[in-house]
Parts: structure tokens; C-alpha cells; sequence
């Protein structure tokens, strides 16, 4: 080692590389955040045209109070943005339902048990398998058997989508949680439910919000899985169980239509997923973050 | 020199008389999976009275004090085999429920455990756990368990900021009060001064004296002047078995085994 | 006082009904994790009875025949697995030296005040949502590539060389080439924040020992962090690649959709999560149905065995 770096020639090939690899390392990292800014730039150039007047001048609510329109007409996406909500409110009830019961048995019953360490396995293989094949799947076993495309099969194929992903994070932080604590609640004479109830789920009531958050998130920009399940729906219902309006299958309608209109409302509610995707996305890392108090 | 060459005893138990014991154990055997670490531990504990358990670490002292409440329980694979008589009482049978066993025997632990609530409901969780009880006397058993404890001066004015904004000191006191709020019997202390600044440690052994008189008290220590200065009664265990038993006072001046000597006057562990 | 057994100390009723509770709690929770299991089961059963019409009709031929003809019914899933295969293959090829110079850079360059924000950008580009990728894929990054790159370069091709034939194609900017360099950047950041943790997960001391001897970055990354953690590496990139299989929306929206095998990289062709993406809604027939069907399975078989060859590979490093 020595002799090598006294050796003038192979201390300059080694620089030269040193150089070279760090430039290259920069240089990644630059070519990723110059990505980002670029979707982000034309996402935000082409999306708030579609919060304007047409005329460009004076903000325009339709976006927010009207339907998605015919051709040619005037509208906004407020159905489809009704629909998101309320099959994403559905799919978290039930995904954190079970997230969260299922994240408990991994960590606190499953052991070291080998059935256990099977669902731990597909679970995370679960957490990304393609989101087109659970729309598959719901379609076959609720949208085929019933007849009909519904809101409410589309909520169940977004749950199947975030239930993974809050069992796996409820499992981590719930395996942070000190053995004292569990023994301490038990040694007061608590049974096990009451103490993973009032103990372990309080103290890592942080983490699992994360957990739900960044599950919330993933679905809420899902697109593949509604195609075949919610399908879609030109008029403003509250009905979950008729095909139901939402925004990724509309901004996927409307993107590749001919109308300059329907692009419009398209890139309107590209920003609108985005923003709400991306802030909720940094609130649940903010939470991650946020030291426990001790 | 003479002397010394004296045979001494393997083994030194004290018996207790019948009426004063709380707890008996006998041929207590303890398992980790197939691993043994209690090899018939065979004593009794004193009501109303401090029994200290020292030894080295490793020596099986909080196996024993876990063994208990049946704590160990927790996990599959723990076994305890043997008999530990509450009062008459084998806690160990399969029938008994060890809910309400872990109601009569509380524990506090090494490491300050409070709970992720206010200072008020952590004393109250075990009460509400077991009684139905009105908010006054609710309160009432709050205020009287933050007493006992040593810790009422210092919280009366705090009660519903949380129980994790306590210092170290304060956290274990708050866990002592939580234990007795719901009227235990025996009290189990593992390594309770462990985590603890001197002054904390000084406080919590006050408050310790002072609960001897209602309770009976078992500590795990591996501080001997803890042991000497609290307990009425110690016993010294190694390697799984408990070797010495005896009163504090006899133990530590005059001890009558090899390894309780050795131990006590620091030549080894 | 009375007997432990039957008769605990305050309130019988209550810890009778604790016992019960903590059974019925952990049924509960018992139930739900063989839920998730039986999710995964159920979609590898809906698959198989849902396509197999499709398999029963056309036997090992929907395998081998890029034939996807919907007026006379006929299917065949190889040119959609190839493109499946084509797309996120050069995916994975642009985004691993990006995402390793990624994962480096914060671990090993960054300055710490840079570090927390340019390592949240990063992850942002994993939460942008799929079909948003796939219009800014379509309407800004297309036309540019277009202009500034795909026409450039075809105009530099020899006529009659075989590097006029894999880049033919119009010249649009749609195809398979910018279908995968848009996935590679949505994987980017999974490849990127997979192998930031396995770096981290080096010793100091066996990296400072590396230093200690005179080694430069360069070489303490080569020879050092990254054998160390290689294992966990694959790991990681086969993450990524499970997940450009099975990436749909983007690339449905970049990859021009036309069925058969692609015979340049800037040809329009089609992945199988495209075209179940596209036609399965107006599916014509029940053949039709259930030949998209069978080509999910075929997808789930593929992600799945990477997926899987992943997650052994991540865990194996995680106990290592």
C-alpha cells in the first residue's frame, strides 16, 4: 500500500478517478433534483391555467363547483373530487382496520412462529405488487359477480393497496416499544389487549399516523386499479355502490382526449393529486422526524 | 487460620417462622426454553418486612423476583416449575389467574416505565383496571398513592401534564405509586434504583422504608449498601441457586458460606 | 383470603371477561393477518380462473405468439412480455448509476445542512403519483426528447447500418426508450433510498480502517462499502425492478401502445400492465377478458419471483 501511493503515475490515475467519481456522484444527484423541478414546473405551468378564467385573468372556482362537463362545455372536477374522497376515506377505514390489527399480531402474537414469517414475507411482497393486478382481482371477485363497476369496489381495491403498507410500518414502530412497558402494564394486573390498547398503541400512536399517512398517500394517486373497479361517472353521486367519478381515472380520460378543455381540467387535477400527494407525503416524514418526548 | 479451616456449609437458609412468611417458595425451578437458570430455590419472605436479593449478575436474582408474578409468562418458551405459595396459595398452578395474581404482587422495574398519559391516569390505569370506583375516591387513591410514594409535592400542582415530562427520579417514584395504587400485597423491585442519580436513589429508598410497614417488599439489588441499609432480610444467590439466606445484619457481617463471603467482602462479581 | 384460582381478589366478573377479551383480541388481530394472506391467495386464484379460458384456447402459443388481434380473437402475450421486459430492463439500466450515485452522495458527500432537504427531494419523486409522470412524460418530456435528442441521433444513423434500425420510428418522442427513461426515474428513488440504508448500516470502524489506510472515496466505495453490503444491493435492485414490471399508469400513457414484438428502441410497443390498462374496461369478448387476465398472471408470476428473490436478499443482508 505504501509503495503504491508513492508511486508517482498510480497517484495520478487514482485521482483522475477520485475526481471522476465524485463529479459523477454529484452529478446523479443533480440529474435527479433537475427531474424533479421539471415535473414540478410543468405540472405547476400547466396545472393553475385550469384555476384560471379561460381568459386567463381572476381565479376560477369551477375546478371546485362544478361537475365534469361534455365536450366543449364549460365544468370543474368537483365529482370527481367528491368520488376520490369518499373511496379513499372508505379504503383507509377499512386498510387501517386491518393494518393496524395485522401489524399488531406480526409484532406482538406472530413470534418467531413460521406462519408468521410467512405473512411478514407476503405482506411485503403484497406492499408492491402491481397495482393494475389488485385491480384485477377486485374486479373479479366484486365488479364481475355483481355486475356492475362500483365505488365501493373501488374503495376495496385501494384498501387492499394501503392495508400492506400500514401493517408493515404499524409492526416497526410497534416492535420499538421497550419489553418494560409491556411488562409494566401487564404487572399491574392488565390483560394483553388492555395494554397493547392503552400502552403500546398511545406510545406509538406517532409512528402509525406515519404509517397511515404515507399509506394515504400511495392511494391517493392510484390510478391502474379504479379503471376496471369505480370506472367512472360524468354526474355528481354520492352513491358508492354505481360506478363512482374520481380523479386519477378522469385526468386519465380527459389527458388523452382531443378537447383543449378536458386537458386543461386534466393538468388542473394532475396538480391537484400532486400537491395533495406531496404535502402529505412531507407532513408524514415532519411526523417521522419529530423526536418522542422522554 | 484455624478457624477458616473449619468446614463451612454449602448452603445456609434461615427458616422463618410460619406466622410471619408471605411468600413461600419451593424447589423452584426456572427454564429459558431448555436453558435452566433456577435450580430448586427453596425460601420464604417476610410480611411487612424488606427482603433484599444480591448476588452476581447472571446469578438468577430477577428470574427469581419475575418468577413471582408470573411475568415470565409473557413468553412462550419460560417455564417455572416448583411451588410459589401466596399466603397458603400456589401461584404457579395452572388455574390461577394471573391477572388478578399481578393485581395482589406489583412490580416496579429497572428502568422508569410510565406510560404514555397524564400523571393522573398512570396511577389511576391499574385502579380503573379493578374497581369501579367514583371520581372523588378515584381521586382520593391518587392522591394517596403520589404520597406514599414521595412524589404528591412535587406533581399535586401537574397532575394532568404527562408522565414522560417527569425527571428519571421522579418517573420511578411515579411507577412505586402506580404499583400501589392498586393495594398490592407484595411489592417487587427490580434494580428500582438502577437508572437513578444518587439524590433520586436516596429519595426512592426513603420512600421504600416508609412502605415497608403496609406491604411486603422483595428488591433485587447490586448495590450491597442498598441492601444493607433496607432490607431486614437478604439472600445471596449464584449461578441459579440461592446459596445464603438469612438475616441482613448476620449476612453482611458474619456470613456464613464461602461464596457469600467472598461476594460480600468484594472478592469477586 | 380467598382462592386465586376461581375467586380473584376484586372483581371476578372483570378479569373472566379480560381472559376473554385477550383471546377474542388476539383472534382479531389473527384474523386480519391471515386476511392479507388470503388477499395474495385470492389474487393468484382469480387470475388462473379468470384467464384460463385464454390458456385453455391458445395452450403454450399465448406464451410464444406476439399476436394480439382483438376482431379475430386472437392472443398472444409475448410481445407485451417482451416489452414488459425491454422496458423496465432499461429502466433499471439508466436508474442504478443514478441511484448509487445518489445513495453515495448523501451518505459519503453531501454537506450535512443539504442533506435532509436534497434526501426529502429525492423521496418526493418516489410520491409523485404514477399517472402524473405519465403526462408530463407524454406532453413535456416527449416532445423535447423528440426534438433535442431521438431526431439528432436518428439523423446521425447511417443509412443501412444496423444503428438506423433500432432507431427508427416517428419521431415523436413516444416510445419504448422514454418509457423507460421515466421509469428509471421513478425508481430511482426506491433503488436510492434502499441502498442509503445499507450504507448506513456499514461499521464506522471498518470504513475508517479502509481511510486510515490512504484509500480515496472512490475506493473505499468499490472496494469496501459496497462489497460489504452486495447482497442487500441485488436486494435493492431487484426491488426496483419489481416495481418498473409492474408500473402502469406512466407507462401507458409514454409507450405509444402497439402490440407485437418492438423493433427499435424508440418504436412504440406496449408492457402487459399497458395493455390491460387500456383495453380491459372496453374488453370486446370474454376471450378478450380472459386473455388480459391471463396476462396479469403472467405479470404477477414475474414481479412475484423478483419481488420475492428481493425481499430474501434484503432480509438475508439485514441478518447478516
Amino acid at each position: 500500500m505504501t509503495a503504491a501511493t508513492n508511486t508517482p503515475g498510480l497517484r495520478v490515475s487514482r485521482r483522475i478517478s477520485e475526481y471522476a467519481f465524485l463529479i459523477f456522484c454529484w452529478a446523479a444527484t443533480a440529474v435527479a433534483l433537475l427531474f424533479l423541478a421539471a415535473i414540478l414546473f410543468a405540472l405547476l405551468k400547466q396545472g393553475l391555467g385550469g384555476f384560471l378564467k379561460p381568459d386567463g385573468h381572476g381565479l376560477d372556482l369551477d375546478i371546485f363547483t362544478r361537475s365534469t362537463p361534455a365536450p366543449g362545455s364549460q365544468g370543474g372536477l368537483l365529482n370527481a373530487i367528491l368520488g376520490s374522497i369518499m373511496m379513499c376515506v372508505v379504503a383507509m377505514v377499512g386498510a387501517v382496520a386491518i393494518g393496524v390489527m395485522a401489524g399488531t399480531w406480526l409484532s406482538e402474537f406472530a413470534g418467531e412462529s413460521r406462519y408468521g414469517k410467512v405473512i411478514r414475507f407476503l405482506n411485503d411482497v403484497l406492499l408492491s405488487a402491481p397495482s393494475i393486478l389488485v385491480g384485477l382481482f377486485v374486479y373479479e371477485i366484486l365488479v364481475a359477480p355483481l355486475k356492475g363497476f362500483s365505488g365501493l369496489a373501488g374503495s376495496v381495491a385501494l384498501a387492499l393497496l394501503a392495508a400492506p403498507v400500514i401493517t408493515r410500518t404499524t409492526e416497526d414502530v410497534l416492535r420499538l416499544q421497550p419489553t418494560a412497558l409491556r411488562e409494566a402494564s401487564v404487572a399491574l394486573g392488565a390483560p394483553v389487549w388492555k395494554t397493547i390498547w392503552s400502552v403500546i398503541w398511545k406510545s406509538a400512536q406517532g409512528g402509525m399516523l406515519t404509517g397511515a399517512l404515507l399509506a394515504f398517500a400511495r392511494i391517493s394517486g392510484e390510478t391502474a386499479p379504479l379503471l376496471f373497479t369505480a370506472l367512472n361517472n360524468q354526474f355528481l353521486s354520492l352513491d358508492l355502490t354505481k360506478p363512482t367519478a374520481n380523479l386519477p381515472v378522469v385526468i386519465f380520460n380527459y389527458a388523452l382526449s382531443a378537447y383543449d378543455d378536458w386537458r386543461r381540467l386534466a393538468w388542473a387535477g394532475a396538480l391537484l393529486i400532486a400537491a395533495t400527494v406531496l404535502t402529505v407525503t412531507v407532513v408524514a416524514r415532519i411526523l417521522a422526524r419529530e423526536p418522542r418526548r422522554s | 487460620m484455624n478457624a477458616q479451616l473449619e468446614a463451612m456449609p454449602e448452603t445456609a437458609i434461615l427458616d422463618l417462622p410460619p406466622e410471619v412468611v408471605k411468600l413461600a417458595i419451593k424447589d423452584l425451578n426456572f427454564f429459558y426454553g431448555s436453558k435452566q437458570a433456577l435450580f430448586g430455590v427453596e425460601v420464604a419472605f417476610a410480611a411487612n418486612a424488606v427482603t433484599a436479593l444480591i448476588g452476581p449478575s447472571g446469578c438468577g436474582k430477577s428470574t427469581l423476583l419475575r418468577t413471582l408474578n408470573r411475568i415470565y409468562s409473557l413468553y412462550p418458551g419460560q417455564k417455572a416449575t416448583g411451588q410459589v405459595l401466596l399466603d397458603g396459595e400456589d401461584v404457579l398452578a395452572p388455574r390461577v389467574n394471573v391477572a388478578a395474581l399481578r393485581a395482589r404482587i406489583g412490580m416496579v422495574f429497572q428502568k422508569p416505565t410510565p406510560f404514555p398519559m397524564s400523571i393522573f391516569d398512570n396511577v389511576a390505569y391499574g385502579v380503573r383496571l379493578y374497581e369501579k370506583i367514583g371520581k372523588a375516591d378515584l381521586e382520593a387513591r391518587v392522591e394517596d398513592s403520589l404520597r406514599r410514594a414521595a412524589l404528591w409535592e412535587e406533581v399535586k400542582d401537574k397532575l394532568h401534564q404527562s408522565g414522560l415530562s417527569l425527571s428519571g427520579g421522579q418517573q420511578q417514584r411515579l411507577c412505586v405509586a402506580r404499583g400501589i395504587a392498586v393495594k398490592p400485597e407484595v411489592l417487587l423491585l427490580d434494580e428500582p434504583a438502577s437508572a437513578l442519580d444518587p439524590i433520586s436513589t436516596a429519595r426512592l429508598e426513603e420512600t421504600i422504608a416508609e412502605l415497608k410497614s403496609d406491604y411486603t417488599i422483595v428488591i433485587v439489588t447490586h448495590n450491597m449498601g442498598q441492601a444493607a441499609r433496607l432490607s431486614d432480610h437478604t439472600g445471596f444467590m449464584y449461578l441459579g441457586k440461592l446459596v445464603e439466606f438469612g438475616e441482613t445484619e448476620q449476612l453482611f457481617t458474619n456470613p456464613v458460606t464461602d461464596r457469600a463471603r467472598d461476594y460480600i467482602t468484594g472478592r469477586f462479581g | 383470603m380467598t382462592a386465586l384460582a376461581d375467586t380473584p381478589t376484586t372483581a371476578p366478573a372483570r378479569t373472566a371477561r379480560g381472559v376473554a377479551l385477550d383471546k377474542l383480541f388476539e383472534a382479531l388481530c389473527f384474523g386480519a393477518a391471515t386476511l392479507l394472506l388470503a388477499a395474495l391467495g385470492g389474487l393468484v386464484v382469480s387470475l388462473v380462473i379468470g384467464g384460463w379460458p385464454a390458456f385453455a384456447k391458445f395452450g403454450l402459443t399465448f406464451f410464444v405468439s406476439a399476436e394480439w388481434d382483438p376482431v379475430q380473437e386472437i392472443y398472444g402475450a409475448a410481445g407485451a412480455v417482451v416489452g414488459t421486459l425491454v422496458s423496465a430492463g432499461l429502466a433499471l439500466l439508466f436508474a442504478l448509476p443514478l441511484a448509487l450515485g445518489v445513495a453515495i452522495f448523501l451518505v459519503e458527500l453531501c454537506p450535512p445542512m443539504l442533506r435532509r432537504p436534497i434526501g426529502t427531494a429525492v423521496e418526493l419523486l418516489a410520491g409523485i403519483p404514477s399517472i402524473v409522470y405519465g403526462m408530463w412524460g407524454l406532453f413535456a418530456f416527449a416532445p423535447w426528447f423528440a426534438k433535442h435528442i431521438q431526431l439528432p441521433i436518428m439523423m446521425s444513423a447511417k443509412p443501412g447500418t444496423i444503428w438506423e434500425t433500432i432507431t427508427s420510428g416517428v419521431p415523436n418522442g413516444a416510445g419504448i426508450l422514454t418509457a423507460s427513461i421515466v421509469l428509471a426515474i421513478m425508481i430511482l428513488p426506491f433503488i436510492s433510498a434502499t441502498m442509503r440504508e445499507l450504507l448506513l448500516t456499514i461499521p464506522a470502524q471498518v470504513r475508517e480502517s479502509a481511510y486510515g489506510l490512504g484509500s480515496t472515496t472512490f475506493e473505499v466505495i468499490r472496494k469496501v462499502s459496497l462489497p460489504y453490503v452486495r447482497t442487500g444491493a441485488i436486494g435493492a435492485v431487484m426491488l426496483g425492478l419489481g416495481r418498473a414490471l409492474g408500473e402502469t399508469m406512466a407507462v401507458t400513457f409514454i409507450i405509444g401502445n402497439a402490440h407485437g414484438f418492438p423493433t427499435s428502441i424508440f418504436a412504440s410497443g406496449s408492457t402487459i400492465a399497458s395493455t390491460i390498462a387500456n383495453e380491459f374496461a372496453e374488453a370486446t369478448g370474454k376471450l378478450h377478458t380472459a386473455s388480459l387476465i391471463a396476462l396479469g398472471l403472467v405479470l404477477f408470476v414475474i414481479t412475484f419471483t423478483v419481488l420475492a428473490l428481493a425481499r430474501l436478499l434484503i432480509g438475508r443482508q439485514a441478518h447478516a
